[in-house]
């Protein structure tokens, strides 16, 4: 006898009972379909730029290998270099720094990034892109460089104009159409200056203690026998270079730019995990849709059973089921995930500026697919769990028997004293959380008021919960089963076990919070509609009264719908207010004009201009920076202390605990700075400062400075600066105000300390808004080789690069709400009978069409508003408290967040008329008749 | 073959307690063919779901070829379901997205292995379905449906049939042909039928009548020592041993 029914037989009866139910089904294979198509073509972008990025890692970098360093090369490094090149490298350094340019005839100095190359070697591979077409050599010859043409726009010069940078006037003779190593490069805070090297020393603008980046690029020479260079090759150059520059730092092409590739990391597992809301909200919307269509399939399973039907072949059945639309939404998904990964480049605009070869990345597929599968498989568990719960005698008779035993007339009394230990559980988990959030997170009264009344609110739901719990152990454990599946599917996407875990734990918390609070709404309107003395217009009243049909999930869809709303909202949101905080000029009395890269023989004259501008509204901090390197902090090298670092983070790694995340790496160039007595804004906290003139080297650092590095009164640094060595001794640690320069200098000694070195000198004055112009114009005039920094221009240029960094994560989060908006769909498709059977009654009543489209608007409207309300609120509270965080400013956006909820209510009439707007057509005898 | 002791079944509706059967005991011996009488609401569905192990009674015990089942675990009970008992029900329960081949075929694939298709079609063309195989219930008339119903209980050959008011809901011609199908079936595969039904013409044609009463028995005309003899009925079927 079998045992089991056979896979291919369950096969066989699960196709055939699905036959009849396509169109049902539809919405299912959309709602896992939407989000494997966000989650396939964010990894399936994020692959192919990698690719694109490792194919094109040469060309990226320009070189084979490259050395960026913040000094220029010492004699020492020169020569060094020199035998390389003897051994048949080539090399040649890219110079980059932020400076000024200006129209010769308008004198409009604007911060631009130059980039000064030898046109005769540069790039060793990739081409740089000039219009009109020409070559390097020749744009960048005596005389003349190429514009980015973001310059032309700003400035209003056209190629063949002339444009002024540092104290050289140049012609230009091309625009920048592409860089191949632009994405190597450092970040462009304003337009590109491509010049060469010569052209650069010929405008004074590099000098000692300058802040240009130096990278030399090393291209090593072919084999012979024709081969390309092989990775063990560029390899042993990399170690050659990283020990006779031990400064600086060395990457070859396949790393490209670390700092890009580990963001591109990052923000792929950010991504995928908003695309993991997307997915489990569609398995929300499948779990609905399969307990609706079990419903709907109870005689069904009562027949089965009749006839020796197990429930676990039962189960079987329906489980191929879910499979098979597992199977099909994912497979659409993919194709959709296609279209997804073609949208990226165009969301991303010049951000990422790199051509994406865009290939299928069977990973990203897999990866997608195995996702949306797992998912549909979890969150189906605990309606296929019903099936053992059906019995065949259903369909001898309708039980009546009450399955509780509950007669419903419980008392008052007792059903209190049910609740009161949960009560009381909810109580003591308040006022802990009040104790534990009030000592270390000040400022979040209002979440832990929300806190305690969503606790007090569980436990009124505690006796139904734990009755629900000992009736049903194996759905309970079925809800387990789906936190454990969405946690390792987080860990897969993110590669963190800590983060997937707090993800799932979060985002089911999410959910509860969500459906509980969507609940309470709808119970307290029908509670306000009940008691209430208004008479409503029977369209309403009937319109919200539709709203509790009896197998309408009303709550499950609006905390669907709900999630989606907050999502997007809450990135909308933050990214105003962070914008809008860059928008915000500072304090009159902090800088909102900085220098950089002030000649210690230009600091007086500089002064002398400061104090002739009307502008100018506070005295100017003036700092002396010395760059220097660090060799030892109390007798461990540079070597040890990396040594050491890497060895503790292995410890912890293995241990599974935290590093201590108060203590840095040992710096390795640093800027000195001094004074004879303690810096306005400054205070010292522990030790004693030096009397003016004192000459031994003596060290003040901050607080903050001293507990990263682990250091103390006593300690004693020693600081590299060119060939001279310093040794200071901690004599005093500060603490600063936070608004004065000087707090920003990471050490200072007496002034004595640093005689003879070179010193570069950074300021910051306090203008006018509306005389900065004049002042950076008066500035470029006198001192052209000064980098003059308008705050609001450098935070216009951040501005711009959230914006577009935002647009990516509200374009994910919308999959969301196209998730809630199918999950909508389905649910009101699935309640279709009804609704025409309604629809029937009502047009033999004598109802028009028109009143009937009323009725339904209104229910459908309420439904978003609800959702709209929950999901808003939800978002408000979120930003809140992240903005918090972050000090940034939360204001509420009132108008916003009353536009937004009309939008959601209209969103979801539209769609619930698309998913219902036939049966208006139907005509009553036609429908009475198929009874 | 069926074994009934001290049978009770109630049920509690809100506050109150109702007693569909007040302790049952009779038996059934192989190839018998009982009718179950009673007026509405005598409890007769209710004894039959008990006997085909569709439900649990309150007390008593059910016992099919001396294995009690009353109180075996769900998936044990739908084994003998499917292999020791065909059902056929007043209201047919056809599966309704399933072709009337499929709905026969059902049974087979549930609890059998290999392919059941060449006995389905076969039991089709003994209902005389023969060209109605490929048809959804919805297609054929009601007493087409209940012939349907009848191939698919006899599909598992199983040794004892029950039937719920079989012509319950079918006019008196596709009655009488639902009947004689049955007995035909019945006969041919030497089943233990029990049938139940409040016609009295109907139950003329068993061997043995039980008849209810609010729960109990209150004539069972079983209790004989000698079979019946061989008689022709009211519809013209001939029965007995």
């Amino acid at each position: 006898m079998a045992n089991g029914l056979a896979w291919g037989t369950a096969a066989k009866i699960a196709a055939r009972e699905m036959r009849h139910t396509r169109g049902k089904f539809l919405f299912v294979i959309l709602s896992v379909a939407i989000g494997v198509a966000a989650l396939t073509g964010v990894r399936g972008f994020s692959a192919s730029f990698r690719a694109t990025l490792l194919d094109r890692a040469r060309s990226i970098m320009a070189a084979d290998l490259a050395a960026r360093t913040n000094e220029q090369p010492t004699p020492n490094e020169m020569k060094s270099l020199e035998e390389i090149r003897a051994g048949g490298v080539q090399t040649t350094t890219v110079t980059e720094m932020m400076s000024m340019a200006a129209s010769p005839s308008a004198m409009n100095p604007l911060l631009v990034s130059l980039k000064a190359v030898d046109p005769a070697l540069y790039p060793f591979y990739g081409e740089i892109t000039l219009a009109p077409a020409m070559s390097l050599k020749t744009a960048l010859g005596p005389g003349s460089v190429a514009v980015g043409d973001d310059l032309l726009l700003r400035t209003g010069l056209h190629v063949g104009d002339d444009v002024r940078v540092g104290g050289e006037t140049f012609r230009i003779a091309a625009t920048v159409v592409d860089e191949p190593d632009r994405l190597s490069g450092n970040f462009e805070a304003g337009p590109r200056v491509l010049i060469s090297r010569a052209a650069l020393d010929a405008t004074g603008l590099l000098g000692p203690g300058n802040h240009a980046t130096e990278r030399v690029l090393f291209k090593l020479p072919p084999p012979s026998d024709g081969r390309p260079v092989s990775d063990a090759a560029v390899a042993a150059l990399k170690t050659n270079v990283a020990a006779l520059l031990p400064e600086a730092q060395v990457t070859d092409y396949r790393e490209t730019n670390p700092s890009l590739t580990e963001g591109l990391d990052r923000a792929t597992s950010l991504l995928s995990l908003m695309s993991l809301v997307a997915l489990v909200l569609g398995a929300v919307g499948v779990a609905m849709a399969m307990r609706a269509h079990l419903q709907q399939r109870l005689d069904t399973i009562a027949i089965m059973k009749s006839l020796g039907a197990r429930s676990g072949q039962i189960m079987k059945i329906y489980l191929l089921q879910t499979l098979l639309l597992g199977l099909a939404g994912g497979l659409l998904g993919v194709l959709m995930g296609v279209a997804v990964q073609l949208a990226f480049p165009l969301v991303l605009g010049k951000l990422i500026n790199v051509p994406t070869d865009l290939h299928l990345q069977p990973r990203a597929i897999l990866v997608g697919l195995g996702a949306g599968l797992l998912t549909t498989l979890l969150f189906t568990l605990p309606p296929l769990l019903d099936i053992r719960g059906v019995r065949p005698s259903l369909i001898l008779r309708r039980d009546t028997e009450s399955e509780t035993g509950d007669d419903g007339k419980t008392s008052f009394l007792r059903r209190v004293l049910a609740r009161l230990p949960w009560v009381a559980l909810a109580l003591a988990v308040t006022v802990v959380s009040v104790v534990v959030v009030s000592r270390h997170w000040p400022g979040h009264s209002l979440e832990l008021l929300l806190e305690g009344i969503c606790l007090f609110a569980a436990a009124g739901f505690g006796p139904a919960i734990w009755n629900w719990t000992r009736r049903k152990p194996m759905q309970a454990g079925s809800f387990l089963l789906i936190i454990g599946g969405i946690a390792v599917i987080a860990t897969t996407l993110s590669d963190s076990a800590e983060v997937g875990r707090v993800f799932s734990v979060w985002l089911a918390i999410v959910l509860l919070v969500l459906l509980a609070a969507s609940a309470a709404v709808l119970w307290g309107l029908k509670f306000f509609l009940n008691r209430t003395r208004l008479h409503l217009p029977s369209a309403l009243r009937h319109g919200l009264a539709n709203l509790y049909r009896p197998g309408n999930p009303s709550a499950a869809l609006l905390a669907a719908l709900g999630m989606g709303v907050m999502q997007i909202m809450t990135v909308y949101l933050v990214q105003r207010a962070v914008v809008n905080e860059l928008h915000i000029t500072s304090a009159p009395n902090l800088p909102n004009v900085f220098l950089v890269d002030i000649a210690n023989t230009e600091i007086d004259g500089i002064r002398t201009v400061l104090k002739a501008q009307p502008g100018v509204t506070t005295q100017p901090e003036l700092v002396p920076m010395v760059a220097a390197r660090v060799e030892t902090i109390d007798g461990v090298t540079q070597a040890e202390a990396r040594a050491k670092a890497d060895e503790e983070r292995a410890q912890a790694q293995a241990q599974g605990t935290p590093r201590n995340s108060r203590r840095r790496r040992m710096p390795r160039g640093v800027n000195l700075t001094w004074a004879e007595e303690i810096p306005v804004g400054t205070k010292v906290v522990s030790g004693e400062w030096w009397k003016a003139g004192e000459r031994r080297p003596q060290l003040a650092i901050s607080q903050q400075q001293a507990d990263w590095l682990g250091m103390k009164l006593g300690s004693t640094i020693v600081f590299a600066v060119e060939d001279t060595k310093i040794a200071a001794t901690v004599v005093a640690l500060t603490k600063d105000d936070g608004q004065h320069l000087f707090g920003r200098a990471q050490f200072t000694l007496p002034k004595t300390a640093l005689d003879g070195l070179p010193v570069v000198w950074s300021g910051g004055v306090h203008a006018d808004p509306a005389k900065v112009g004049e002042l950076q114009r008066a500035l470029y005039v006198a001192y052209p080789t000064v980098t003059v920094i308008n705050v609001a221009q450098a935070l216009e240029t951040v501005r711009a690069v959230v914006i577009q960094i935002t647009y990516v994560i509200q374009f994910l989060a919308a999959f969301s709400i196209f998730a809630g908006v199918v999950i909508l769909a389905s649910s009101i498709a699935g309640t279709k009978y009804r609704r025409t059977r309604e629809v029937v009654v009502l047009k033999t009543l004598g109802a028009t069409r028109g009143r009937i489209a009323t009725i339904f608007s209104i229910e459908f409207a309420v439904l978003g508003l609800v959702a709209g309300v929950v999901g808003i609120g939800f978002a408000n509270l979120i930003v809140r408290t992240l903005l918090l965080q972050m000090n940034v400013a939360y204001k509420a956006q009132l108008l916003l967040n009353f536009s937004a909820l009309a939008g959601v209510a209209a969103l979801t009439v539209a769609t619930g008329w698309m998913a219902s707007h036939r049966i208006l057509e139907k005509k009553p005898l036609e429908v009475l008749r198929e009874e | 073959m069926i074994a009934v002791e001290g049978l009770r079944k109630s049920i509690r509706n809100g506050a109150r307690t109702v007693d569909i059967l007040r302790g049952l005991d009779f038996n059934v011996p192989k190839g018998e063919f009982v009718a179950i009488m009673g007026a509405s609401g005598s409890g007769k569905s209710t004894l039959l779901g008990l006997l085909a192990g569709l439900d649990t009674p309150s007390a008593g015990e059910v016992r099919l070829n001396g294995v009690a089942i009353s109180y075996l675990p769900e998936d044990r009970l739908a084994q003998v379901r499917g292999k020791a008992v065909g059902f056929v029900f007043q209201s047919y329960q056809l599966i309704p997205t399933l072709t009337a081949l499929e709905n026969v075929l059902l049974s087979y694939e549930l609890n059998a292995e290999g392919d059941g298709l060449a006995r389905a079609r076969q039991l089709m063309a003994s209902v005389g379905l023969g060209d109605r195989m490929d048809h959804y219930p919805v297609q054929l008339s009601g007493g087409e449906q209940q012939r349907v119903a009848l191939a698919r209980a006899f599909v598992m050959q199983p040794p004892i049939v029950l039937a719920d008011e079989p012509t319950g809901n079918l006019d008196t011609t596709n009655g009488a042909l639902v009947l004689k199908l049955l007995l035909e079936l019945n006969r041919k595969e030497g089943t233990t039928l029990v049938l139940v039904t409040h016609d009295a013409t109907l139950a003329e044609c068993a061997d043995r009548r039980i008849v209810l009463r609010d729960g109990a028995i209150i004539s069972d005309d079983g209790n004989i020592s000698q079979p019946r003899p061989e008689r022709q009925t009211p519809f013209g079927f001939r029965v007995g041993v």
